[in-house]
């Protein structure tokens, strides 16, 4: 009798109840990841900014320039960037950044020839591509380094000497990302959530298709909800006292026809006292507190206030021009600290509190992952 | 004369292994042939003797480089000896600085090779030389200088050569023009990258040789490559292949499914909850297309994506309830069990909202798909229950722990919320036959969750939904809620002698429903005390109907009337005054009833009227709470 080498009848019947696990182990993993995520991220009905951290410490001035290379400083710090947020990559090596200048660079020049509209002056210029390192920006040990990549213009003829700008730059950081989040996935992944990008679009659209090809992630865009923004205005004003903010700008928009922008700038001082104000009424007559305490409780600052702060803000305008802001939409803050805008651009003026906005806006990101 | 054939004799003579040093027959030979190729040069067929010998490694690795540095040939170089040299570049045993040396060699004589077609056939195996670094320059020229000379100009050559000139600058002249006409062909430049991509991989590359997952076309290729499968670098990608998710579901790789997952929450995201109130109406056809196409996935897999059903649970706080309803409640319908605790506050609030706040359609297909998610997870719960304790104890990040019990609660909560919703909803849509239909479908699979999916679960329904079952204008329903009572009959029957632990007040409730149906259907005694519906003597009068009592007999229940009217005119043609009370609840008329299809009446009468009062009056059969 032949003997059969099909292996079909050879699967031995009580593997059934193995294949069984392993089928509820597939079950077991979709399901886990879903359900975890909802507590994590905290669903709660409306899409709003309730889901954001509700209290929050106060920035303290971090003095990174120490710790971070000044050349790259002065990029971060300088220009206007456009946000993005970003899904974990998959199988991204710090060590590889080398190779990955390489292959991003012959990639953007495939795509050049393919047609793919990208404004350089001149026809004949290809591009050089840098991944760099951006270390001792982050503070925990979940967090992953910051990764920066610069695209040089690279005329054909060019001299040795020519000091060559960059026509684009971005950014990937995680600065204080949620550690629940960072540790439940995989080690195969790195998550460096929260994307900046100044330059050419068509170049930016370029390195997002690297990236999504070779990482296997996802770009979205990022806006700085109304929430955020009151953040923002609330942290910057927070640290006049150290650092002067010299005013705090605002950009509303009113549905009036024609809509009526309207910028209402308050002076640092005023602003200072309205906050100082607010915070105090918070605390109440309580100070009986040792000085530890009062120390910690001056160091968080909760949405309550930020929300106070907005609507003092907003009536003393009221009580001068009789115009409702809260019936319009705030699109831009700005101090001496930085500006931000509701469109997803951020531009953070000086370095001392570089951490505390990135950490705002990586958590910003984060609300944004799918899963 | 004597040198040709001395080095004719050479290669004959020398057999493979003969040690090189301190043999002075191989160095005198050496000497002559150096001499005479540095004055005159060697002969197009010395040239290929020597250029065999030394590529072959007839005599090891050493003496490879010096016959190849006197390899000057006098006239021409023939072509068959280069590709032939190349062949042997391609076994492999060549030290690298030997194989720079020969590709430099192939260009220093390039121009005298006698012909170039068949180098430019074996084009793509010079290529596949571009993977190794060292080489990778001078390949590169060489290729340069094989495609320079072809007449006219190949604009994927040009392509090709625009993406060396990145590498190699230094070695590519040509100038490129920058507008070049986009062909097909430059796709296949995409695939030098990940060629490249593998040079940095800091993993060893097996030696087995990967097929790429997309390349697959049958489950015969699938089962023979199983175990060197290489997954695209888009997971996205697979969501439309059958094959490709057979083989993920079968590997349950936890990273390839995370990638999947990440893409389709972010599509799902971006399409759906991101975009802004005006986004959604713009691509609805793409977004149609999109959602059956994960709709059919989901369906082959028998299971939902947890990035799918993380997105559901935000979108139900968003939607309108008519924006490609069908998509997103089939979606809805496969989301998996939900801990009893996160049920009411994930699932239950959105759907109340949109329930009570919907049209007649949206509240039938909710009822559909609560329904297809209660088989789901009896099927589930069938299927993955190992003996009686289901444990499936999850990953330790959630605290989720899911037993039998947990299971049971699930549904029970579900359950439980549908029949609010079914009284509440039939009150609202004034008992509408469509939505009572979809409602009775849900208690048909209620029922049986015992007998069909081993899940000992007890729920009657709630009178919300046997009275307008029971009154309802068409007799489909009434037949099916028989059948449902039929069925709960059965099955209460079965329980009983298993011990399990029924409660009275389900005992109570079931009796009192089974009594008001036969009293109703049979007995002509609605309305009377102990009916359970009393409406006050005063009102019933008001009503103006003869003798309530029979209103809902079989006869004269206005869904069962015109069967009544046939009835009698079947069995008295001639009379010219229809009587309906000539006719008996019972016997012939039962028997016609049950002719036209009324299985479920006919059931719940044969199981649970007693055959011996059947024709004078029957009496429901009544279980004891033990």
């Amino acid at each position: 009798m032949e003997k059969h080498h099909n292996s079909v009848t050879r699967t031995p019947l009580n593997s059934v109840v193995v294949q069984r696990r392993s089928k509820s182990k597939s079950y077991r993993l979709s399901y886990r990841s879903c359900l975890g995520a909802a507590s994590r991220l905290g669903l709660t009905p409306a899409l709003t900014a309730r889901r954001l951290n509700t209290s929050r410490r106060a920035p303290k001035p971090h003095n990174i320039t120490e710790k971070v290379d000044a050349e790259q400083l002065t990029l971060l710090v300088k220009t206007e960037w456009q946000l993005s947020y970003v899904t974990p990559l998959y199988q991204f090596r710090h060590t590889q950044l080398k190779s990955y200048s390489r292959q991003l660079s012959a990639f953007i020049a495939a795509e050049k020839q393919q047609g793919m509209a990208v404004e350089v002056e001149g026809p004949q210029k290809t591009f050089r591509v840098s991944f760099s390192l951006v270390q001792g920006l982050t503070e925990s040990d979940d967090d992953a380094e910051t990764v920066l990549v610069q695209i040089y213009s690279k005329p054909l003829f060019a001299r040795q000497d020519e000091p060559q700008k960059p026509v684009w730059s971005g950014w990937l950081t995680c600065i204080n990302g949620n550690p629940e989040y960072l540790g439940s996935l995989p080690k195969d992944f790195i998550c460096l959530p929260l994307f900046g990008s100044s330059g050419a679009e068509g170049l930016t659209t370029l390195v997002k298709s690297w990236f999504q090809q070779s990482f296997d992630c996802c770009f979205g865009p990022l806006e700085i909800s109304h929430t955020s923004l009151q953040w923002l205005m609330a942290l910057w004003t927070n640290c006049h006292n150290e650092y002067s903010i010299q005013h705090l700008k605002m950009i509303w928009t009113l549905p009036a026809v024609p809509p009526l922008q309207v910028t209402y700038t308050v002076n640092s001082e005023d602003a200072w006292e309205l906050w100082g104000s607010v915070r105090k009424g918070n605390r109440g007559g309580g100070g009986g507190g040792g000085g530890g305490e009062e120390a910690e409780e001056e160091s968080s600052i909760d949405i309550e206030e930020v929300r106070r702060f907005m609507q003092g803000l907003q009536s003393h305008f009221y009580r001068h021009f009789r115009l409702d802001l809260s019936a319009g939409s705030l699109n831009q803050v700005s101090t001496a600290l930085g500006s931000a805008k509701y469109s997803g651009r951020i531009k953070i003026s000086n370095s001392r509190y570089m951490i505390t906005t990135l950490t705002l806006l990586t958590e910003c990101a984060l609300l944004k992952m799918p899963i | 004369m004597h040198i040709h054939t001395l080095m004719l004799s050479l290669p004959l003579v020398v057999e493979a292994g003969t040690p090189v040093y301190g043999n002075d027959d191989v160095e005198r030979n050496m000497v002559l042939v150096e001499k005479v190729a540095y004055s005159k040069g060697l002969s197009p067929e010395a040239i290929s003797i020597m250029l065999e010998f030394a590529m072959s490694l007839r005599m090891g690795t050493i003496l490879c480089p010096r016959v190849l540095k006197c390899l000057i040939p006098a006239a021409v170089v023939p072509q068959e000896a280069v590709v032939r040299a190349f062949v042997w570049l391609g076994v492999g045993k060549i030290p690298v600085s030997t194989q720079i040396l020969f590709i430099k060699w192939v260009l220093t004589v390039f121009d005298m090779i006698d012909a170039k077609d068949q180098l430019r056939a074996i084009y793509g195996f010079i290529f596949s030389f571009v993977t190794e670094e060292n080489l990778c320059p001078f390949i590169c020229h060489l290729l340069y200088l094989l495609t320079r000379k072809e007449s006219g100009k190949q604009p994927f050559l040009l392509n090709l050569l625009s993406l060396y000139k990145v590498f190699c600058p230094d070695l590519v002249t040509l100038s490129i023009p920058s507008r070049i006409k986009v062909c097909t062909w430059t796709v296949q430049l995409m695939l030098i990258l990940p060629l490249f991509n593998k040079e940095a991989q800091t993993e060893p590359s097996s030696s087995r040789k990967v097929v790429p997952l997309v390349q697959l076309h049958s489950f015969a290729q699938l089962l023979e490559n199983m175990h060197r499968i290489e997954l695209p670098a888009q997971m996205g990608s697979l969501l439309g292949s059958s094959l490709a998710l057979q083989y993920l579901d079968c590997v349950q790789d936890e990273s390839a499914l995370l990638r999947l997952n990440f893409w389709l929450g972010y599509a799902l995201h971006e399409e759906f909850l991101f975009c802004g109130d005006g986004g959604a109406s713009q691509n609805s056809e793409e977004a149609l297309q999109f959602l059956n196409k994960l709709l059919s996935t989901q369906h082959f897999l028998q299971e939902g994506f947890s990035s799918s059903e993380a997105f559901l649970y935000k979108f139900l706080n968003v939607w309108d309830g008519s924006l490609l309803r069908p998509q997103i409640l089939g979606l809805l319908s496969n989301i998996p069990v939900i801990p009893s605790s996160q049920i009411r506050r994930l699932l239950f609030e959105p759907l109340m909202q949109l329930f009570f706040t919907s049209s007649l359609f949206f509240k039938c297909g909710l009822m559909e798909c609560l329904n297809n998610m209660l088989l789901k997870w009896l099927t589930w719960h069938s299927v993955y229950a190992l003996e009686d304790d289901l444990d499936i104890s999850l990953n330790s990040h959630t605290s989720i722990n899911m037993t039998l019990s947990g299971f049971k609660d699930s549904v029970m909560e579900l359950v439980d919320f549908v029949g609010r919703l079914a009284s509440v909803g039939l009150q609202l849509e004034g008992c509408h036959s469509l939505l009572l239909s979809f409602i009775l479908d849900f208690y048909e699979t209620v029922c049986d969750t015992f007998l069909k999916y081993g899940l000992p679960l007890v729920v009657i329904p709630p009178t919300g939904v046997f009275y307008p079952a029971l009154f309802a204008s068409d007799p489909v329903s009434v037949d099916r809620l028989a059948y449902i009572m039929y069925r709960w009959g059965l099955f209460i029957s079965m329980l009983q002698p298993q011990a399990f632990h029924i409660s009275r007040q389900t005992f109570r409730e079931f009796n009192h429903y089974a009594v008001v149906m036969v009293n109703c259907l049979w007995n002509s005694k609605m309305f009377q005390p102990g009916m359970g519906i009393q409406p006050g003597e005063e009102l019933l009068l008001k009503s103006n109907v003869p003798q309530y009592w029979m209103s809902f007999d079989l006869i004269h229940h206005p869904a069962f009337m015109s069967y009544a009217v046939d009835f009698h005119q079947k069995c008295w043609p001639g009379r010219k005054d229809m009587d309906l009370n000539s006719i008996k609840v019972r016997g012939w008329y039962l028997e016609y009833l049950f002719s036209q299809g009324y299985d479920g009446l006919k059931q719940f009468v044969q199981s649970n009227i007693s055959r011996r009062t059947y024709f004078i009056s029957s009496s429901p059969r009544i279980f004891l709470c033990t």
